[in-house]
């Protein structure tokens, strides 16, 4: 306990919601201002930027359709992370599970002899079961081993990189791509229907927001969530109880990379309609994914608005680069300090202010 | 078959100096407990001042105190938010990278597309990691500073107890890695290809957070590793006709997750420092 | 009377012209950044001369538009008023057509591509006549009889590029052997520069490339070995290395792209056949690794004092010879060409029969290799 002239400070491990948001405000506060000196550095009136990225991005309809689509694979991968991050499995390696389930896909898409109406769900579960493939084996090093999962995850990032370049690049190589690095489009049954006059594929959409609510009521609601929340709260305690840590981490290891790699089937099937450069699919939303997940304070609900937001900045990147013509690289000085600023209020949020004016003794 | 290997070897000299230089700073903080996953972003920053500094003063020695300086200064924020405030270093550490890029790609635009006039020769850089290698292990290794450094790693109560501060010890460290970082940067922008594009690190930054681990955080090994690396990625090129270079290319990676799991199996000292990517809280029983 | 009564006429005509489209706004989208010195840089030039010369044009650019999101950026840039959109990548291809029927009153030009639809033109400049005249010169030049290549994608372009590179090199070298590395990128200095070393390594020792820096040259004029200029003038990054190069002139195109869709020649309705196939006679392309220097003074001396017996010109120095063809490729009835036949490819299949030279559609579907280049050749038909 500290007094600070009328006010007192003590340490409050519970968060209510309401100094949740108000801390989470003010850092992206503080991120949107300094992004604005930034701006102002480059020589772009910070004003001018935020009002266009205003009107452009939630003023507009189509704008904002566009911060839906990208929040879509943001969602998803968030969700998972959610997960991840209660059952302290830390998985820095969404964008890897995203690209390994973009991979399951266009296998499926292009090879399978699925019949038609079949693709479609047969691609999402393939995509499903290689993303949770490669976060599996992070997390049976983790708990067999003891091996760090920050390193080993984000290490199998890069090797899924390579995975894809070399399949683009070889054995699937198109057809019809004149030696360029894709695969052939895939067939019409394999690619994903999008709402009308916008560029979003609503199956996906539809997935993302049913298994963020399946997995708030999961955490919150069942038996089976209660032993992933004790363990992410309390490590010692869920041993002691006897709680079946190695499924506890396991389990939300293999959801956290399922859902990634159904962000990676949602990418190529609705956006793409092919296998692409590693880059070119992932766009950075398995990074981004993180920010998601660590703005939701570990509620699978929180995700859906989490996502959204973050959606709507990468959205206001593109519009940075067209109406304002600033370089790409805007977005990435966006999420950096947005993130930065999250992550230096953290410990705000454990102290609780009160109002409590000193009374001369008399 | 000797000429083969003598150009291999010089080849993954050449192109190991930058993550064996941003490698060896890692090294450090790592040793002090603070995983840093911001190198990229602080290598890029580094390329950038260094060949904004030599280009407008014509000086390519003034790059290299430029980069230096802006490396260690964008390791600052970093530091104050991993050490201080204690967030998460690995997020803080992406947050970093993406800072990192971020910043040097946008201002660096007019600086695009112009060869820098006094560009630095690469055997210069390449000799200086090699010494910095070896007196960085020898200062590691056998001075009190370096035993305090790596205290703090291990055990960051006895260090406290002595009555040195924990945090300076920290930021001392994370401090100097982003100095490495600046001149691995500079080394790309004034020697390696002397002149400033977006994404002139292409990645390397990972690769030295691959490095400072497979080197189990010794600085000599380092070096072995980082010709490794490098003699990886140069092959990936010389055997295109016969090797798939996405192969050749994923190995580093591959390497340190096989690294990790074996250490761990041998269960004896990996070598990672015990308090690595953990906070120190003063008074507080880990 | 009636003097000023047609005065009056024309001006009104004119000014109704003039009020019908006085500004004519144009938007271009680029794969990569246009600090690259490379492709992306080179469109950006075209733009900002087509910019100069035509007073009522108005200008917008996007550099790094990923291929993936070019239908959205499209989207917003025909938001933004744009008349005219110029795609300049192959691989935005399927969101160029898949915006043009969403905007049929939109006009679409795109770069390198084959498809094309009412509003929807192909363009392209090409340097095959360059890579060949350019491979004269290596020819000459190279001592180890290996001269390198590093090139981004086997696509048809670059495999028809380096074909008639090699072809080149063989005229005046028979033995020489072209040495390919790719990278898969068309923007990677690092790979670049390492696919470069390794080629020294394998003894080359004059080089050309497809990639959109200078790396290439920089690394080679380190060790004072000779390449060859891409895409940009850049010959200033190794003055005395630089020997020649392919220059663009992209302006050509846009701009005569533009003005006919200014006076309403081209519309939105009837580009079905527009295909822009610019050579060296339309001056779309330059060769030489400087603007108005095809040959470095520098090097002129060698190029001259080499000389071989030619089957059509007898006994010719290879600064001649360049010149010579130089001046017959840019000839608007195409006097020479590098694929005149008889042209075998490397494994000894007839691919240009005698009399005979290849198509527009040959050259770009061309998946074979000439005689001389070595290395992978993903796709090789049998």
């Amino acid at each position: 306990m500290r007094r600070i002239g009328p006010f007192l400070v003590e340490k409050d491990l519970v968060v209510p919601a309401g100094r949740l948001l108000a801390v989470s405000s003010a850092a992206l506060l503080m991120a949107f201002f300094a992004a604005g000196l930034v701006f102002w550095a480059y020589g772009t009136s910070p004003v001018l930027a935020y009002r266009t990225i205003f009107v452009e991005t939630l003023l507009s309809p189509s704008g904002f359709a566009e911060g839906v689509r990208r929040a879509i694979p943001l969602l998803l991968a968030g969700v998972g992370l959610v997960l991840a991050f209660r059952g302290q499995f830390w998985n820095i390696g969404a964008e890897g599970q995203l690209l390994l389930g973009a991979v399951a896909a266009a296998g499926v898409a292009l090879f399978a002899p699925v019949p038609a109406a079949l693709k479609l769900p047969a691609m999402f579960l393939a995509g499903f079961a290689a993303g949770g493939l490669w976060a599996a084996v992070p997390a049976l090093l983790k708990l067999r081993l003891g091996v760090n999962d920050v390193l080993t995850t984000l290490m199998l990032n890069y090797v899924a990189v390579y995975l894809v370049e070399w399949l683009i690049h070889g054995p699937w190589r198109g057809r019809t791509a004149f030696g360029f690095a894709y695969t052939d489009r895939f067939p019409e049954a394999a690619m994903l229907p999008l709402i009308p006059g916008t560029y979003v594929h609503w199956p996906t959409l539809a997935l993302a927001l049913l298994l963020a609510g399946a997995a708030w009521f999961v955490l919150a609601r069942t038996a089976w969530g209660y032993p992933v929340r004790v363990t992410g709260d309390n490590p010692e305690a869920a041993r002691y109880a006897h709680m079946p840590v190695f499924w506890v981490v396991f389990g939300v290891a293999l959801a956290s990379g399922g859902l990634a790699g159904l962000a990676g089937v949602g990418e190529v099937a609705g956006v793409h309609g092919r296998l692409l450069g590693a880059y070119q699919i992932s766009l950075g939303y398995g990074y981004t994914a993180i920010i998601v997940a660590w703005l939701a304070r570990g509620n699978p609900l929180g995700a859906v608005l989490t996502a959204l937001f973050m959606g709507l900045v990468f959205a206001s990147g593109d519009v940075m680069k067209v109406a304002l013509q600033m370089p790409f690289r805007v977005t990435d000085v966006f999420n950096g300090l947005i993130l930065f600023f999250l992550i230096s209020t953290e410990r705000l949020l454990y102290y609780r202010v009160r109002w409590a004016p000193e009374r001369k003794e008399r | 078959m000797e000429d083969w290997i003598w150009t291999t070897l010089v080849r993954a000299l050449a192109f190991g100096t930058p993550i064996l230089l941003a490698g060896l700073g890692e090294i450090y903080a790592e040793r002090s407990g603070v995983v840093n996953l911001g190198v990229e972003g602080m290598m890029a920053v580094g390329a950038l001042a260094a060949f904004a500094a030599a280009q407008s003063s014509g000086s390519p020695y003034l790059g290299l105190a430029a980069a230096v300086l802006v490396g260690a200064l964008i390791a600052l924020p970093f530091a104050v938010a991993s050490i201080t405030l204690r967030a998460n270093q690995y997020v803080a550490g992406l947050a970093l990278t993406m800072l990192g890029l971020g910043l040097s790609g946008l201002l660096g635009k007019p600086y695009e597309g112009a060869p820098l006039a006094h560009p630095l020769p690469e055997s210069g850089f390449v000799v200086a990691a090699l010494v910095l290698a070896v007196v960085l292990w020898f200062f590691l290794r056998h001075t009190f500073t370096g035993l305090v450094l790596r205290s703090a790693g291990e055990n960051p109560e006895t260090v406290d107890a002595m009555g040195i501060n924990v945090y300076a010890v920290r930021y001392g460290a994370v401090v100097f890695g982003g100095a490495m970082a600046g001149l691995a940067g500079a080394f790309l922008s004034l020697a390696y290809r002397p002149s400033w594009a977006d994404g002139i690190t292409s990645g390397l930054g990972w690769i030295a957070v691959a490095l400072a681990i497979f080197a189990a955080w010794h600085p000599l090994k380092a070096v072995g590793a980082a010709l490794l690396f490098g003699a990886l990625y140069h092959l990936s090129y010389r055997l295109q006709a016969v090797v798939s270079p996405e192969f050749l290319k994923a190995m580093p990676y591959l390497f340190v997750v096989l690294v990790l799991s074996l250490s761990a199996l041998r269960r004896g000292p990996s070598g990672a420092p015990e308090a690595l990517g953990t906070p120190y809280v003063r008074g507080e029983r880990r | 009377m009636r003097k000023g009564f047609w005065v009056t006429l024309v001006v009104l005509l004119g000014a109704l012209g003039f009020a019908q489209g006085d500004k004519l706004k144009a938007c271009w989208i680029y794969v990569g950044p246009v600090g690259d010195y490379g492709w992306s840089h080179a469109h950006d030039q075209g733009r900002i001369a087509a910019e100069k010369a035509l007073p009522w044009l108005e200008t917008q650019y996007v550099e790094s538009v990923p291929e993936a999101q070019a239908e959205a950026y499209i989207d917003r840039l025909v938001k933004q008023g744009c008349e005219v959109i110029f795609a300049t990548s192959f691989g935005y291809m399927d969101s160029v057509l898949a915006a043009a029927r969403k905007h049929p009153d939109v006009i679409f030009a795109h770069a390198t591509g084959f498809k094309r639809a009412p509003n929807v033109a192909t363009y392209m400049a090409d340097f095959y006549q360059l890579y060949y005249l350019n491979g004269l010169m290596a020819g000459a030049l190279t001592k180890t009889g290996k001269v390198g290549y590093v090139g981004a994608f086997p696509i048809p372009e670059l495999k028809r590029h380096i074909s008639a590179f090699a072809l080149g090199v063989r005229t005046v070298n028979p033995d020489a052997e072209v040495l390919v590395r790719w990278i898969y990128e068309w923007y990677n200095p690092a790979a670049a520069k390492e696919a470069t070393e390794a080629l020294i390594a394998e003894g080359a020792d004059v080089f050309a490339f497809t990639e959109d820096t200078p790396t290439v040259i920089q690394v080679a004029a380190k060790k004072g070995l000779p390449s060859f200029s891409h895409y940009s003038p850049m010959k200033r990054f190794a003055p005395d290395q630089v020997v020649s190069g392919q220059l663009v002139h992209w302006e050509k195109i846009y701009i005569d792209f533009l003005a006919k869709v200014y006076a309403g020649v081209y519309t939105n309705k009837n580009l079905q056949d527009v295909d822009y196939w610019w050579l060296l006679p339309q001056g779309a392309v330059e060769l030489g690794g400087a603007y108005g220097e095809p040959v470095n003074p520098k090097f002129a001396g060698a190029l001259k004092a080499k000389k071989l017996n030619h089957p059509v010109f007898g006994e010719i120095s290879v600064y001649d010879l360049v010149m010579k063809e130089l001046a017959l490729m840019s000839d608007v009835e195409l006097a020479a060409d590098p694929f005149q036949g008889p042209i075998k490819d490397r494994q000894g299949k007839l691919r240009v029969p005698a009399g005979l030279r290849l198509t527009k559609h040959e050259l770009e579907t061309m998946e074979w290799a000439a005689p001389g280049v070595k290395g992978p050749w993903p796709n090789e038909p049998k």
